[in-house]
């Protein structure tokens, strides 16, 4: 079963923040425990969409940093799911400094920054008995993404039907992610107009085809998704959303991976 | 009286009586394993054409650097990342590759400079080479 799922695309704006936030928040109404990381440390979302700026000013850069341990970082956002398992988010330094401190790294510091990834299967999932730990990575090929990829057990890529993000998809699929990590990769079609014109089946025919690997699900495209950040989160929020549906389907499939 | 050999102590009666413990074959397959591990080191130095055993810039073993090596090696160096430590036999359950053919990769890492090797008692260990 996977249990460290990386969220990646090629291109910006293809869903990934949304997604992860609303799967994470999936696992949380069956009752699991799941810890969400922001890795987008170029242009960080997660403090904002969560509302989880925090006063202790200790975020994900500190841990990989070995500044501070991963409980550190750490904000309970149980509260926003009642009654379910727990919800805790990881966000990135949001600061201006930070974001420059960070695209100015070196290869050396990367590495130990994987290795502090890969650390938190041993920490939050054997020793705190975490069910998931996601990680919402920024687009392309840059360190913290290849990072959090390498650490994880389970990718979903999203992709839009854009021609130039299809092509980019392609190659990162081919080149990348399975033949590299040998991880398990899974497909989400997002932001599809009109879905219902192509049929399930010929779709997921089509998508193993292209791309040589599972499709997970096809997410029509919703204005209220897009204006939604923040302001809630599906699974709790909008119980009976078609997007909703999807996720819960989605969450199955990746179980059962 | 008694005859040393490979580190083992062997008494004359073991010899002559033909009666070989098990503790000299697996003593004499350690050493023979050893000394592969070496020429493997010596072999890929030729190979490369240095003549220093280790390179002295430690190179980083980062993500893109893992990304252009070679699918055999990549599996071998991520295995060690993900362990943090370990010996050849534990990256070779893992990897569902045989023991000498990991022991072979991972001496190939330390010839390149991404893994170090550390020997305690009959066993090596490899890990992460870090600052």
């Amino acid at each position: 079963m996977s249990k460290i799922i990386a969220v990646h695309s090629y291109k910006g704006g293809t869903g990934k923040t949304s997604i992860s936030v609303n799967l994470a928040a999936t696992f949380v109404r069956q009752g699991k425990k799941v810890a969400l990381f922001d890795l987008d440390f170029r242009a960080p979302s997660l403090f904002a969409i969560l509302q989880c700026e925090k006063e202790g000013k200790t975020w994900l850069n500190d841990y990989l940093d070995y500044k501070c341990e991963i409980n550190q970082v750490l904000v309970d956002i149980s509260p926003r799911i009642p009654n379910a398992g727990k919800f805790y988010a990881g966000p990135a330094d949001p600061s201006t400094e930070s974001m420059r401190y960070m695209t100015t790294r070196n290869s050396n510091w990367e590495m130990h920054a994987l290795k502090r990834l890969m650390t938190l299967k041993k920490s939050l999932i054997k020793e705190q008995n975490f069910d998931y730990i996601i990680f919402d990575t920024s687009p392309g090929l840059q360190f913290s993404s290849m990072n959090a990829i390498a650490a994880a057990d389970f990718i979903v890529v999203t992709t839009t039907g854009d021609c130039s993000d299809v092509n980019g998809t392609k190659r990162m699929l081919n080149d990348f992610y399975d033949v590299m990590f040998e991880n398990k990769t899974g497909l989400v079609l997002n932001k599809v107009i009109d879905p219902a014109k192509y049929g399930t089946e010929e779709l997921a025919q089509k998508v193993k085809e292209e791309y040589k690997v599972p499709l997970l699900c096809v997410i029509p495209c919703f204005c209220e998704v897009t204006q939604a950040k923040g302001q809630y989160l599906f699974p709790q929020d909008k119980p009976n959303h078609q997007f909703t549906n999807i996720l819960t389907k989605m969450a199955t499939s990746i179980e059962n991976m | 009286m008694k005859n040393k050999w490979l580190g083992v102590m062997l008494s004359k009666e073991d010899i002559v009586m033909g009666k070989k413990p098990l503790a000299v074959l697996e003593q004499i397959k350690e050493s023979l394993d050893s000394l592969k591990e070496k020429l493997d080191v010596l072999i890929d130095v030729q190979k490369a054409g240095c003549r220093g055993t280790v390179p002295s810039d430690t190179p980083t073993m980062d993500v893109m650097t893992l990304l252009n090596m070679p699918d055999h090696l990549r599996k071998t160096a991520i295995t060690i990342c993900r362990n943090g430590r370990a010996t050849a036999e534990q990256v070779a359950e893992q990897t569902n590759r045989a023991r000498a053919v990991e022991s072979s990769y991972l001496n190939q890492l330390v010839t390149m400079g991404y893994v170090k090797k550390q020997r305690k008692g009959r066993k090596a260990y490899f890990y992460v080479a870090m600052e």
